[in-house]
């Protein structure tokens, strides 16, 4: 690695300040466990690094938002995450996609501000986010906005941030009672491997009919997405076997895998239709509901 | 069987006194002793060659070729040498300077220390950036601009070996080491570096007599053996004329002739040392980073350092790659009558030990049965990919992979149990194998007896239903140890009566420190734990051939046994003069004896053979191919183990191994980029992916020549994994793959193809 | 190299005040060994993901070839030199002898301090968790068994 100025404000105006629209050298850094790869193998060589790591108060932490959801800041560790009783309760499928994020070294040190800002699409949460909903609160010199989940990640390692922009905080709503979730995850090597396929689900059932789904796929893709056609066939439609597998169907022929070293493009897509049946029928099994 | 002989030297400095002393036979043997080391290894005192620096020394950061074959039209360093704190920058030019025929290797001369007027493979050293910072020299390597004229390339071994493949060297240049591989010299035209011939009984009478004849290609894919410890190499100047090399090596000894050979120096200006490896399993043999970093240290007379990350491992040395093909005729009772093998080993773009792999792997490559009539060709080939060389096995577990599955797709044919199918076929007692070599000290039958029984064969699996599917399959194999080789100890008696032995086997993690304290503390009546071990350094420690293939418990434990015989028969012809008194009783104080001894062994091909076997349970998830691995046994022969515990340990590490190696470890190579050098990238296993139930089998059938019977078993526990989970695929959803490894894709492709439903080919 | 590229940190290194001058993108393993002789924390794949390289910073493990040195300023950093008090080693360090629990020993230290952290979370933890904690670091030579033993026997974890 090369030298670079390291600055470490103290505040979120300062640390906003010092990051640049323009320059790509420019860039915040948090736990810096992606960043730090990158640097290493020279993809990456910053003239700047602004340090969020004296920024804690308000980024850190986790704190019950009006209506029953959760407000995370963005320097809160994914160790932190892991171990809160508060987000076991609210999303017990948070907290159980993170026993197998990475490793506990990497959890330890990484942030959730970090994580989604990568945009690698091979991350855990952004599919388990996309299902729950929520917003990302951007901040820059021309303020703060709220980025919807669904808008955040626009194409393969890129998302809707700006340059200069950094996340503080996420909002992730309040369940409703009865809401089923699940996050499948399949590695096609060792367990600790990225996935060849993620996949969160998450619906209502009412007097055994699905009111509302949502289905989000990941890493057998070029960013996490919904699907929306395997979604609208669960809509109305009986919780049962037969049905997840036509949701799952739908989701394989709608899918456009990228081929990498998990699987080829044919097994990625055969992987979202294993998964995604599995993931349906594991979330109805596991009675893991949204609002705990 | 073998023709020991040996020689001793002995010194007296002191008259004797009062440390009392053991009888021989004083239980240090089979004993499982605690490795001596093992306070250092838990404190972080323990040394190893990467924690080393050097007053004054530069960093080297090695700049790689970015295609796998093309003429070098010109190097340009000005971009990095305009980079503040760079020292030099060194390329094959400047080597030649300094070293006029640059060209190294243990088998061949066919590796130039940095790239010369062409490259081979993609990830090829091409130059060399020197600088006291080593971000310094990363920083710049990354500026050499190296222009280049691409030559077409070939990967594939089968196709590399065919006539119109481009050619990859002028000529062949092997070793004068090596006098049986002399006839090849000069020969050009050609991408066979060696080709083994094995000819038994008349193969065509074989098969003309044979009920049922059996032909399939088998397939292995390259691996990578992924020691922890980094591949590390410093040198520095000693005095005027003198070379010190610290070294994370497996043969110090080689290091030393290779590098004097290279540079026109007699060995004893060259010193090589070593410390603790962490990790070798093979990739740290011969001369890896030796040569270019005492090249560069002479030329800018500095002592200098170069570390490989774990990227520059995958272009350094892998496993080879293997295309067997396999034909075996069979009666209709199951006995084999005709075998012939035909195996390509991809050895990448230089040879190192290669050509010795595909020779020696191929004298064993009929596998461990008692067959009359047998033609065996082993090809090692050059392709446009990282060299290959030895992994833990040899080769041996490549054939294996092939000779196994095919014994079970055959014992179904005939519907015979896959383990009767092996007894009546095995090689037994004092029955020639395929070598002509008599079968001395086995006992397959115990290997098969244990398996049997802690597999549970004669219980009924059940096969499961729904998308999960359970199956079991068992496979054997063996391999013959290195022969002849030269191992070379000295024991040390010091004043005070303590022990020290100075012998240049390398302590990789297999514990043979502790083994030689234990083999010397038999014999001298002193535990174990109170004995020192030198390690390696050529000026201290006498020969060893190197720490591999099995060997150093055998031959180095055999000259150990052989210097502490001798020191301890001074001790008691000192006693019996000097104090006239019983052997038993003998006191003494601060007595010295030194003594030296060699193990030479005779030309037959193996001076023990090594056999194993293994069995798996495993269930597949039919919808995903994925395997899951519940059950795996791992059964060795070590001869009467001298550490019970470590010997078990050594088939369990093995294994586990052979398994990431079996359903998942594979270097993905494209278009001779490797495009997975990295943990990110390429997995080994961890934790969680270990079979459920993993053991460790020992069977002792003691050997006539080891020290105290013992056998070497580094090795063993690699052999059959792979067919063993192969054959329990075929028993769970009766499907076959030939390629290794096992992946989930790879599986489920079969077994869709199968199904007539097959996965499309994107 | 300009003067903002450099640095000095303070630190508490294994219970002692430490102080280094560093370059800022220098990380933590780097510095262990380069200004303080200190090899128990090593760097082999560089990514974080085999563990070799494992530091405690403020009680908590992180891969040191992925934490930049300048980011310890002000905090406890302890390494497995640490462990020991004077001669006689930390308990688990006893229990890793008493059960064989390495072969090449390059991975060891990184293993023992990931025990000390899950144990210092968990002090009785389930084969399971042991399991779980331990999964990002890697042993080629597959010593894996007998580590978990060696955690099992330490914390009297019970099999599950």
């Amino acid at each position: 690695m090369k030298s670079f100025d390291l600055v470490e404000p103290a505040t979120l105006d300062e640390a906003i300040a010092l990051l640049d629209s323009q320059d790509r050298s420019v860039r915040a850094i948090a736990g810096g466990t992606a960043l730090m790869l990158m640097m290493k193998t020279r993809l990456f060589q910053p003239t700047r690094l602004v340090s969020l790591r004296q920024l804690d108060g308000d980024l850190r932490g986790i704190r019950v938002n009006e209506g029953g959801g959760l407000r995370i800041g963005a320097m809160t560790s994914l160790a932190e995450l892991e171990y809160s009783p508060l987000l076991a309760g609210t999303y017990p499928v948070m907290s159980q996609a993170l026993r197998t994020l990475s490793n506990i070294r990497i959890r330890n040190v990484a942030t959730l501000g970090g994580h989604l800002a990568h945009g690698d699409p091979h991350m855990d949460l952004p599919p388990i986010l996309l299902t729950l909903g929520g917003r990302i609160s951007a901040v820059s010199r021309r303020g703060r906005r709220w980025i919807p989940i669904s808008d955040f990640f626009v194409g393969y390692y890129q998302t809707s941030l700006a340059k200069d922009e950094l996340i503080t905080a996420v909002d992730v709503p309040g369940q409703s009672p009865g809401v089923y979730c699940w996050y499948e995850k399949f590695t096609a090597r060792s367990a600790d491997d990225w996935p060849t396929v993620g996949v969160a689900v998450w619906y209502s059932v009412d007097s055994n009919v699905i009111t509302e789904a949502r289905i989000a796929v990941s890493a057998a893709t070029e960013r996490p997405m919904r699907i929306a056609v395997a979604e609208a066939l669960l809509i109305n439609a009986p919780a049962t076997r037969q049905v997840f597998s036509k949701a799952a169907d739908a989701a394989a022929d709608e899918v456009q895998p990228i081929a990498d070293l998990h699987g080829s493009a044919s097994y990625k897509r055969e992987m979202v239709r294993v998964h995604v049946r599995r993931a349906l029928e594991h979330a109805l099994n596991s009675r893991s509901n949204g609002a705990g | 069987m073998a023709a020991h002989y040996t020689e001793s030297a002995a010194k007296v400095v002191e008259p004797p006194s009062k440390i009392k002393r053991k009888a021989p036979g004083s239980g240090q043997v089979k004993r499982s002793v605690r490795r001596l080391e093992s306070k250092a290894k838990v404190d972080g005192s323990a040394e190893y060659i990467y924690n080393l620096s050097l007053p004054g020394m530069l960093y080297g950061k090695i700049a790689r070729s970015s295609i796998p074959h093309g003429k070098i039209l010109s190097i340009d360093a000005t971009a990095a040498l305009a980079i503040e704190g760079v020292h030099a920058v060194i390329t094959g030019e400047d080597i030649r300077r300094l070293i006029p025929d640059p060209y190294y290797g243990p088998a061949f001369h066919d590796q130039p220390i940095l790239a010369l007027d062409k490259v081979r493979y993609a990830g090829e050293p091409v130059a060399v950036v020197l600088a006291a910072d080593p971000h310094v020299a990363e920083e710049a390597a990354d500026l050499i601009a190296v222009e280049y004229d691409p030559l077409e390339p070939v990967f594939d071994e089968v196709a590399a070996s065919k006539a119109g493949a481009p050619i990859i060297h002028d000529r062949l240049r092997p070793a004068a080491t090596f006098p049986d591989l002399k006839y090849l010299q000069g020969r050009s035209g050609t991408n066979v570096a060696l080709s083994g011939r094995v000819r038994r009984g008349d193969l065509e009478k074989g098969f003309r007599e044979s009920d049922h004849i059996f032909e399939h290609t088998f397939r292995n894919g390259k691996v990578i053996h992924a020691p922890l410890e980094p591949f590390v190499t410093l040198a520095e100047m000693n005095g005027p004329d003198g070379l010190t090399i610290h070294t994370a090596s497996q043969s110090p000894s080689f290091v030393r002739s290779e590098v004097s050979r290279l540079l026109g120096w007699p060995e004893n200006r060259v010193r090589v040392r070593t410390a603790f490896l962490g990790g070798g399993f093979g990739g740290k043999l011969y001369i890896k980073l030796e040569a270019l970093v005492a090249a560069c240290a002479l030329l800018v007379r500095k002592p200098v350092r170069i570390a490989l990350t774990m990227e520059e491992q995958f272009y350094t040395i892998t496993k080879h790659g293997a295309t067997v093909r396999l034909k075996t005729g069979a009666k209709k009772d199951g006995r084999i009558v005709a075998r012939e093998v035909e195996t390509w080993w991809n050895g990448g773009a230089y040879a190192d030990i290669g050509p010795r792999v595909a020779q020696k792997s191929g004298l064993t490559s009929a596998g461990p049965y008692d067959i009359e009539n047998i033609a065996i060709d082993s090809h090692a080939i050059y392709t446009n990919e990282p060299p290959a060389g030895a992994l833990r096995g040899f080769g041996v577990s490549q054939v294996v992979w092939a000779y196994e599955s095919q014994a079970d797709i055959i014992a179904r044919a005939l519907k015979i149990d896959p383990l009767e199918f092996r007894r009546r076929n095995i090689l037994r007692e004092g029955r020639p194998h395929a070598t002509g070599m008599l079968m001395t000290d086995v006992d397959i039958d115990a290997i098969l007896d244990r398996l049997a029984e802690r597999m549970e064969w004669d219980r009924p699996l059940d096969h499961g239903s729904g998308t999960i599917r359970r199956g079991r399959g068992i496979a054997i194999g063996i391999k013959a140890c290195v022969a002849p080789t030269t191992s070379v100890a000295m024991v040390n008696i010091y004043g005070d009566g303590s022990c020290g032995i100075c012998c240049s086997t390398v302590d990789m993690g297999q514990g043979s420190d502790t083994a030689m304290a234990q083999i010397a503390g038999e014999l001298l009546g002193v535990s174990a734990e109170a004995i020192r071990v030198i390690h390696p350094d050529t000026d201290v420690t006498p020969y060893d051939m190197a720490t591999l293939g099995s060997r150093s418990t055998y031959h180095m434990g055999n000259a150990v046994r052989h210097a502490a015989e001798d020191a301890r028969a001074q001790l008691l012809r000192i006693a019996a003069t000097a104090l006239q008194t019983d052997i038993d009783e003998l006191e003494c104080r601060d007595g010295a004896v030194l003594t030296r001894s060699g193990a030479r062994m005779s030309r037959q091909i193996t001076p023990f053979w090594m056999l194993g076997g293994a069995g798996a349970e495993i269930e597949v998830d039919t919808e995903t191919g994925r395997i899951r691995v519940t059950k795996l046994v791992n059964v060795g022969d070590a001869g009467s183990a001298i550490n019970p515990d470590i010997v078990e340990r050594q088939l369990i590490g093995a294994g586990t191994m052979q398994f990431g190696f079996t359903i998942f470890e594979e270097m993905i190579i494209n278009e001779g980029q490797v495009v997975n050098a990295s943990f990110a990238d390429y997995k080994i296993p961890g934790m969680l992916d270990l079979p459920d139930d993993l053991t460790g089998e020992l069977v002792e059938v003691p050997h006539r020549h080891g020290p105290f019977g013992a056998k070497g078993i580094g090795e063993t526990g690699m052999f059959c994994v792979s067919p063993a989970i192969g054959n329990a695929l075929y028993d769970a959803i009766e499907v076959r793959v030939m390629e290794m490894p096992l992946t989930p894709e790879r599986v489920l492709r079969a077994l869709r193809q199968a199904q007539d439903r097959p996965l499309t080919s994107d | 190299m300009k003067e903002t590229y450099r640095r000095t940190i303070r630190f508490k290194l294994n219970g002692r005040p430490a102080i280094a001058e560093i370059a800022t993108h220098e990380t933590l393993v780097e510095v262990l060994q380069r200004d303080f002789s200190l090899f128990g924390a090593r760097e082999s794949c560089g990514q974080g993901l085999c563990g070799c390289c494992t530091a405690l910073v403020n009680g908590i493990a992180v891969s040191g070839c992925l934490y930049l040195a300048a980011f310890v300023d002000g905090a406890e950093v302890m390494t497995v030199e640490g462990l020991a008090s004077g001669n006689e080693l930390h308990p688990i360090q006893q229990s890793f002898v008493a059960n064989c629990a390495f072969q090449c020993g390059f991975c060891t230290p990184g293993f023992i301090l990931m025990t000390k952290e899950l144990l210092d979370r968990h002090p009785h933890p389930t084969t399971d968790e042991i399991r779980h904690y331990l999964s990002g670091n890697l042993c080629r030579c597959a010593a894996y068994p007998d580590i978990v033993h060696a955690v099992e026997a330490v914390s009297g974890a019970r099999k599950v």
